[in-house]
């Protein structure tokens, strides 16, 4: 995408740059001024979460009655109430996601780049046909879809499974989409030409090749589709009746809706809230080391 | 399909790292294999079998039901009381003649206006920000802004409903001290605005990353010829480093508005919390009260059908524009 | 050889099973009461193990469970927890419109029993419970389980007669009187608010139809109605206007606060004295103790304000039955636990303890029930007055279409407390009547304008 676009704008500026001026103009201040906006930005982002850590030290009657974001001492307590609710059942939601997420995330990146390759390095009838249709998948919420998909897999008696979560998770449009376009910007045709010369079968190429090349792309997509099933309420919600196969998304938001006649369990909801966001964070500063690489290898093709 | 709930949305990276290939100046493009070969589709064939089983027969079921209703005879208790029957266009009739769902509709474009522009500006600040030199506490800012990302939508919302009491407020505590008052953005005609920055919260790192993403594959010989002419930071970010991610700002500003005109996480999540959120308050709250609390599933597929097409009328229009520049490496 | 006959003596069990829920399954339209010759009022035991899934939503059932489980090693039953109220009805008449997927065990909220028959969702256990199971629950109960007729689709299991909750050391400092008719209650709000303007007597929650429901049961309403075969709706009734422009004159007076309930901000209030009653139910202890702990002890309970001075009638809000559903293969033993569920002393013992609920069936709320609550322990008669009070309970019908009208009100007079004036409290209560009246007709029930 890059190529077309480099050449025309690299002309402007330095026929119309300004005067010239000493680069220390822009050395000392403006340095200033953008990493207080880059703090302001953090700040803004961190708050919800800074109070979520004070919340979850608090007991029941310390979170209605003292000043928000003050800290307390009962984070023990509430990480103890909350494992005792009905055995441990946190703990197994927690395994829960990881499971939807981490091998529905596999699943899905392999199904993705499969795709994403197969429309970027060919030509055949259907093709965009093929791309636009998986592209209108996005266009349609999960709201929508959680009705319909319950009954046709009740159909096959596949209803509260892991599978039922799993399967339907795998399909990404967006994930097939961000690997067309690493497949088309990471793999070069005439390293493809070439072992096909040397006689190699196309899912070698593929295999040995191609998922290599385009492996910075994948840990995105991979990246990305793990936090949005990690995230994902709609589907499990609908799909799983037995409490012990429910996510996170879905477990936390039990908590809350005790029904009429019961209070909700705010600081059992607000301790796993925390606890849910570390495995992410965890995962977000691993993989980060990627995109440092990714980006490391510079230039764009020409 | 893998939806969520937040509404962060997609954007498009520009492709990262490839090899530079200047062997590639001299001799065209080889053309892909035209061999009429199984290989694409061999590859393609699990998207295509999972999208049909999981998207597209639901979603060809769901457009099926939207065309039924149910008829009750007598007083509807006992066993053969209900028989589902054709309807016609009789849920669309009713759908699109309901005032709260056009209002709804309405109310959704104007916060899709408050709400992408913003997002998408400030991520590309923050974004330009983290690739300018010289600036400070990049790492902590960018792990920070990508932070709310991680947190589900349902817990966002929940978390910043307690930002927005009142009463429970650590904002509006500091805003009593200093003796302004405690706004109720929950309770007045802010809760547009409320609802928009739980979403603006949550998506802004998101979109940074890919905007990021698309500046750092951009060579930095480009700006160094810029430099020596003496052009300053915010001119080279203005006038080289914007125009180059152009196409990549405008795919995320189409996702970001299918997804915004999708909201329904951060809505109904606040809604016990006040009383100025109605069931319908947003186009996809309402297929949600049809589908889950009327148990109306027929006028809920019909709403979802309407909702839909507008969706694929409003992005395709875009993506066509736009698809040729966005694919040009594959030409 | 002892196998064999082993085999022989389960498989005419199993027959026996097959025929009973087959000839009770049947013919629920007219509620025939005596189903099949063949059913029970002896518990028995099936040869070989049988599991059963029950959906609740109720705390501590698990412990309920394991006592079951221990004496019926045969009868296996496993709970899963769903979230509160409608999404866990929606789950299940999506599993039963599926075909698959549903429990053999149902918690049902009663106002939502006509909507799961209609549905076809709830079995026909009338020949699976015992014959004499109507004498052991009010009149009230009894009939919103069988919905006027003689077929019994769920087993009460607890109850909500609504009370008045107030801060009995907030009424000392200030002086007041405990109301025992509305006018009182209305005259106490104001000395209450404007000795601290801060603080409120009561707030109207837009988001707690229920709620609203059993106040307009107390003045006598009934919002739906079966006459023949007909269904009438009848929500903007005399008695629900003359509810809701009461309390629609207190918050355009300001007495009255105009915030929901169940939300952080209300629970603030709770603590820290700005919300000094609460119009609630007899489960009202276990939120306050959840909610407001540092209350303890300073709160009581008294029996609901009445509109003519004398009278004694209270609404309910809350409380569910038990029912066994049609997709149950085992529903012979999934009655045989339901009821014993809901009638046992055992199992209401734990009920009560772990669950914090009220049980409705008579016997056990005299026996299950002596000491107060620890929230209440300043309170020693607690449950002596909440068994007169529950006897109480005025009869009120639901209809099939009970969420739209929860809906509709949730909407309507979120409007309304948003306006704060009691012109909009009377029109959001006639805009309930239009959307449930039309409604109804439009789904094709027969209605009696």
């Amino acid at each position: 995408m890059t190529t077309t676009t480099v050449s025309a704008p690299a002309a402007p500026p330095s026929g119309r740059a300004a005067p010239a001026r000493a680069s220390g103009r822009t050395a000392g201040r403006s340095a200033w001024g953008g990493s207080v906006v880059l703090l302001l930005g953090a700040a803004y982002c961190l708050l919800p979460v800074v109070w979520v850590v004070m919340a979850s030290t608090k007991n029941a009657s310390e979170l209605f009655d003292s000043f928000t974001l003050a800290p307390s001492t009962h984070l023990w307590d509430n990480l103890v109430d909350l494992s005792g609710y009905r055995d441990g059942l946190f703990w197994r939601w927690m395994l829960n996601t990881a499971l939807y997420a981490g091998v529905g995330g596999l699943l899905s990146v392999l199904v993705s780049a499969m795709a994403g390759y197969g429309l970027a390095k060919y030509t055949f009838r259907g093709k965009t046909a093929i791309f636009n249709m998986i592209l209108a998948g996005v266009l349609v919420p999960g709201v929508v879809l959680a009705i319909p998909q319950y009954l046709l897999l009740a159909k096959v008696g596949m209803t509260n499974t892991y599978w039922a979560v799993l399967l339907p998770s795998i399909i990404s449009p967006y994930g097939i989409y961000l690997s067309r376009i690493y497949a088309a910007a990471a793999v070069p045709d005439d390293v493809l030409e070439a072992a096909r010369t040397d006689g190699a079968k196309e899912g070698r190429i593929f295999f040995s090749l191609a998922v290599p090349m385009m492996l910075p792309g994948l840990v995105t997509v991979f990246l990305f589709q793990f936090v949005a099933i990690w995230n994902n309420f709609m589907l499990p919600y609908i799909m799983l009746g037995d409490d012990h196969l429910f996510p996170l998304t879905v477990g936390l938001s039990g908590l809350l809706n005790q029904g009429a006649t019961q209070p909700a369990m705010y600081t059992s909801v607000i301790t796993g809230a925390l606890l849910s966001i570390i495995p992410l964070v965890a995962l977000f500063l691993t993989l980060q080391r990627f995109w440092q690489v990714d980006l490391a290898a510079g230039a764009v093709k020409a | 399909m893998t939806t969520s709930t937040t509404t962060a949305a997609p954007g498009t990276p520009a492709p990262p790292a490839g090899r530079p290939r200047p062997a590639d100046a001299a001799r065209p493009r080889r053309r892909r294999r035209r061999a009429g070969s199984a290989a694409p589709y061999a590859f393609l064939a699990p998207a295509i079998a999972l999208f049909a089983l999981f998207l597209a027969l639901p979603i060809g079921y769901a457009v099926y039901l939207s065309f039924r209703r149910v008829k009750v005879s007598g007083l509807g208790l006992g066993k053969n009381a209900r028989t589902e029957v054709w309807a016609g266009l009789e849920n669309y009739r009713t759908a699109l003649s309901d005032p709260d769902f056009v209002a709804s509709v309405l109310r959704v474009l104007v916060y899709g206006v408050i709400l992408v522009p913003t997002m998408l500006g400030l991520a590309l600040l923050f974004a330009l920000l983290l690739d300018a030199r010289r600036v400070r506490a990049k790492s902590f800012s960018r792990v920070s802004i990508f932070l709310p990302y991680a947190v589900p939508a349902v817990i966002s919302s929940l978390l910043w409903g307690f930002l927005y009491l009142p009463s429970v407020s650590p904002i509006t505590y500091v805003t009593e001290k200093l003796g302004w008052g405690s706004p109720d953005v929950l309770d007045s005609g802010w809760v547009m605005f409320a609802i928009a920055n739980i979403a603006l919260w949550g998506g802004v790192g998101f979109n940074m990353v890919v905007i990021y993403t698309a500046l750092k594959a951009i060579p930095t010989d480009l700006y160094e010829a810029a430099r020596l002419d003496g052009a300053s930071e915010r001119q080279i970010a203005w006038r080289i480093k914007v125009p180059i991610v152009l196409p990549s700002l405008i795919l995320t500003f189409i996702f970001s508005m299918i997804a915004t005109l999708q909201v329904f996480a951060e809505p109904i999540t606040l809604k016990p919390l006040t009383n100025t959120i109605a069931s319908t308050w947003s186009p996809l709250m309402t297929v949600y009260r049809d589908a889950f609390v009327r148990n109306d599933i027929y006028s809920a597929a019909a709403l979802s059908v309407v909702i839909a097409l507008a969706t694929l009328v409003l992005s395709f229009g875009f993506l066509r524009l736009v698809q040729r520049r966005a694919f040009s490496q594959e030409k | 050889m002892r196998l064999h006959t082993s085999l022989k003596v389960a498989a005419a069990v199993a027959a026996t099973a097959l025929l009973a829920s087959a000839c009770s399954s049947g013919g629920s339209g007219d509620g025939d009461g005596s189903a099949s010759p063949s059913t029970r009022t002896t518990p028995t035991d099936p040869a070989q193990k049988i599991d059963l899934t029950y959906w609740t939503w109720a705390p501590g059932m698990d412990e309920v469970v394991k006592a079951w489980n221990t004496a019926h090693p045969n009868i296996h039953v496993t709970v899963n927890k769903q979230d509160g109220g409608d999404p866990a009805v929606t789950k299940l008449l999506t599993a039963i419109k599926a075909g698959s997927g549903a429990p053999d065990i149902m918690q049902a909220e009663y106002q939502k029993i006509p909507t799961l028959v209609a549905a076809d969702a709830l079995a026909d256990i009338t020949g699976d419970v015992s014959a004499d199971l109507e004498s052991e629950f009010s009149e009230g109960a009894w009939q919103s389980v069988t919905l006027g007729s003689d077929t019994v689709y769920a087993v009460p299991q607890d109850s909500g007669p609504m009370e008045f909750y107030y801060r009995a050391d907030v009424f000392e400092k200030y002086g007041l009187k405990v109301p025992t008719t509305w006018d009182e209650y209305a005259q106490v709000a104001a000395q209450l608010h404007q000795k601290d303007p801060k603080a409120y007597l009561g707030t109207f929650s837009a988001n707690d139809a229920g709620w609203f429901t059993g106040l307009a049961q107390q003045a006598g309403a009934s919002w739906w109605g079966i006459d023949g075969d007909a269904w009438s709706v009848d929500i903007d009734s005399a008695a629900t206007q003359k509810v809701a422009s009461y309390w629609g004159k207190l918050v355009q007076q300001g007495v009255i606060d105009n915030k929901p309930m169940y939300t952080p901000a209300w629970n603030k209030a709770l603590n820290d004295g700005t919300q000094v009653g609460w119009v609630s139910a007899i489960w009202a202890p276990g939120v306050l103790e959840g909610n407001a702990a540092s209350t303890k002890g300073k709160w009581k309970m008294a029996k609901l304000p009445q509109w003519n001075a004398g009278d004694d009638v209270t609404g309910n809000w809350g409380g569910s039955a038990t029912a066994v559903t049609t997709q149950s293969k085992n529903p012979q033993y999934a009655a045989e636990f339901v009821e014993w569920l809901n009638t046992s002393p055992e199992a209401a013992k734990l009920l009560v303890t772990e669950g914090g609920l009220y049980p409705a069936a008579l016997e056990s709320q005299k026996t299950a029930l002596s000491d107060p609550p620890a929230f209440f322990s300043n309170q020693p008669d607690f449950y002596t007055l909440a068994s007169q009070i529950s006897s109480t309970v005025a009869p009120f019908t639901y209809g099939p279409n009970v969420n739209v009208a929860y809906s509709s009100y949730n909407d309507e007079f979120g409007k309304a407390t948003k306006a704060k004036t009691e012109q909009a409290f009377t029109d959001a209560v006639s805009a309930m009547q239009t959307t449930t009246l039309d409604d109804l007709k439009q789904s094709g029930y027969n209605v009696k304008e």
